[in-house]
């Protein structure tokens, strides 16, 4: 069991991959955003890729431990210390009864990952731990964690003395600028040539108004095709807007003039088009970026969009392991 | 219109956006759970969930056991194997929604809108202007006069849009601009030309003029209608909405609180579109009740 004695800004319980089969009812999956950082640090403890642990969002929390454990923290830097001692990340740590790990602000990235040897044992919903605060489900009482919360802890298994290869770390960006890969679809031909090229030639802001719904840009002005301007009356008046259709996780939503890339806890349909998909492969990017830093879109094939999920996968196993 | 050959866009490494046309009519909706109902039964490997919507289906795969080429050549040949719309039957429950008509909750959501937020007029008002009905007594009766079709699910938890499958009761309405914080849960709403059910004490931009006391979600699963699955509404379902007093309202919502509320569902029914156009052709789409 754990003590939460300070939640952070903004901390949840998620598992990988988070809530399937329910985004036909309206469920989103939820999850961790950078699902590569989130499954390395369960592989440390001896989890399971797929065991619940915290996304810690730009603040991190303060946590008393009940039980003897092996953690790891992984993704954004916290400047974790326990009991005043300063961890670090990618390795497996053990934790006695009593003491306590303390997480700040994030100094490089946004959401640091804690996984705890066991795992997280609330009580699952629709199958999965994982937190979608929107509809109130999931994690600890449907929501972020509250001071004085118990996290309930799996059985422990003591695997300890590893450490990620540096290799097969995610590299976050110290420079602030990222290079996001998309897929072009399902609805690009709603933008005009023009409006496409400076889709991706220009520069793309993160804007403070994003959260695990959907991330803000902030950029250029976008133009539209002849179908987005003349079209039934049906589809709505402003260009952007379409018949209410599914949206994919990953998609660049458009709404008006504000594009919105929809991430875990994502709007399963709507009224808007949605021009670009950003690939599963980059959502670590987008889970490690911090408001008003720079996105650039790079247009990626399918099948090129395939390989790279592939890479990211293939890093997430016990060959990325070395003991300490 | 509804196209011959489906497009399939791509939505990213994991999902396919199927577009079977590009008009929000039944036709073009009764095609997408037709193609949902036919891809579901084929259990394609590989083929993980369908969002259908009004005229198209989010289609999500997993790339390490199908190809995009593979679910385009399949999913092609299943839309390609329904020749004639016209002979589509599709299973299809009807379930019965108590109502309070011009009830106090969306009332008293309406009053807190205009005090905090902006003045605008009265929702079952605006409803009765803009659709030229007479007065509250014939909206009530064109709302409750027909049965509604679930064309899409999803945007929150539970939510179903409901198209109406009279012409003659279709009710259409402008949008709450800027939308409301909050909702009435179970308050009923009238957007464009689609009606829903509030699952949920949510944001909304449905004009709201009446409330069911029967949930249409339910987490802990409590109530019978619950226990296969946490959302009562499945595509291709019917509701029609009755029209009760305070007094029925109360008791229902006793028998909810209480966890014996059975909702009234009938489900030994097929849709048949070609019975369905037979019998638009019957009536005059521009009578009011």
């Amino acid at each position: 069991m754990i003590e939460v004695l300070k939640p952070g800004l903004e901390t949840t319980v998620q598992d990988y991959p988070g809530r399937k089969g329910c985004f036909g009812y309206g469920f989103a999956p939820s999850g961790p955003i950078d699902h590569w950082s989130f499954r390395l640090a369960n592989l440390l403890v001896g989890n399971p890729v797929s065991a619940a642990g915290l996304e810690c969002q730009f603040i991190g929390p303060t946590l008393r431990f009940g039980r003897d454990a092996v953690i790891a923290l992984t993704g954004a830097d916290m400047g974790a210390t326990l009991d005043g001692t300063a961890l670090p990340l990618w390795q497996s740590l053990t934790v006695y009864t009593g003491q306590t790990l303390v997480l700040g602000a994030a100094r490089l990235g946004a959401r640091g990952y804690i996984a705890i040897d066991g795992g997280i044992d609330t009580e699952p919903f629709l199958g999965s731990r994982a937190t979608y605060s929107m509809a109130g489900v999931g994690g600890l009482d449907g929501g972020a964690l509250k001071a004085g919360q118990h996290l309930p802890l799996g059985a422990p298994r003591r695997i300890a003395g590893r450490r990620v290869r540096a290799a097969a770390r995610p590299s976050i960006a110290t420079d602030r600028q990222w290079t996001i890969e998309v897929v072009p679809g399902p609805n690009d031909d709603w933008i005009d040539e023009t409006g496409q090229r400076r889709f991706l030639e220009s520069e793309w802001k993160l804007s403070a108004r994003s959260n695990r719904v959907g991330f803000r840009l902030e950029g250029p002005e976008w133009s539209f095709a002849d179908k987005a301007i003349h079209k039934a009356p049906e589809h709505g008046s402003n260009p952007s807007n379409t018949i209410d259709h599914g949206y994919p996780i990953g998609a660049i939503n458009l709404c008006g003039q504000t594009p919105i890339i929809l991430v875990n806890d994502t709007l399963t349909l709507g009224g808007f088009i949605n021009p670009y998909t950003v690939i599963s492969a980059a959502f670590w990017k987008l889970g490690q970026s911090r408001p008003n830093e720079i996105y650039r879109f790079k247009a990626v094939t399918v099948r090129e969009a395939q390989a790279l999920r592939r890479e990211i996968d293939a890093l997430c196993g016990e060959a990325s392991l070395e003991p300490t | 219109m509804i196209y011959d050959e489906p497009r399939f866009l791509p939505g990213g490494d994991k999902f396919i956006e199927m577009e079977l046309g590009d008009e929000m009519s039944f036709d073009c909706n009764f095609l997408v759970h037709s193609v949902a109902a036919l891809i579901r039964q084929a259990k394609i490997k590989g083929i993980v969930e369908l969002v259908p919507e009004l005229s198209t289906i989010m289609i999500s795969y997993d790339g390490d056991q199908i190809s995009f080429a593979d679910v385009v050549r399949e999913v092609g040949a299943l839309r390609r194997s329904i020749g004639s719309l016209e002979d589509q039957e599709l299973d299809s429950r009807l379930i019965y929604f108590p109502v309070l008509y011009v009830d106090p909750w969306t009332r008293a959501c309406y009053d807190d809108y205009c005090a905090k937020i902006a003045k605008k007029e009265w929702d079952p008002e605006l409803l009765v202007r803009v659709n030229n009905l007479a007065n509250l007594q014939q909206l009530i009766r064109v709302h409750s006069g027909c049965e509604y079709w679930v064309a899409a699910l999803g945007f929150w938890p539970g939510l179903a849009s409901h198209m109406p499958l009279d012409p003659r009761c279709v009710l259409t309405a402008p949008k709450y601009n800027p939308p409301r914080t909050w909702t009435p849960k179970q308050a009923i709403g009238v957007g464009g030309g689609l009606c829903a059910i509030y699952p949920d004490q949510t944001p909304g931009g449905y004009q709201i003029f009446a409330r069911t006391p029967a949930p249409i979600w339910e987490p802990t699963q409590t109530l019978p209608a619950f226990k296969q699955s946490l959302a009562l509404f499945r595509p291709g379902d019917r509701v029609r909405f009755v029209p009760v007093d305070r007094e029925e309202y109360d008791y229902v919502e006793r028998k909810v609180t209480e966890g014996t509320y059975q909702h009234v569902v009938s489900d030994f029914q097929k849709f048949s579109i070609k019975r369905y156009h037979a019998w638009l052709a019957t009536i005059d789409p521009k009578e009011r009740f």
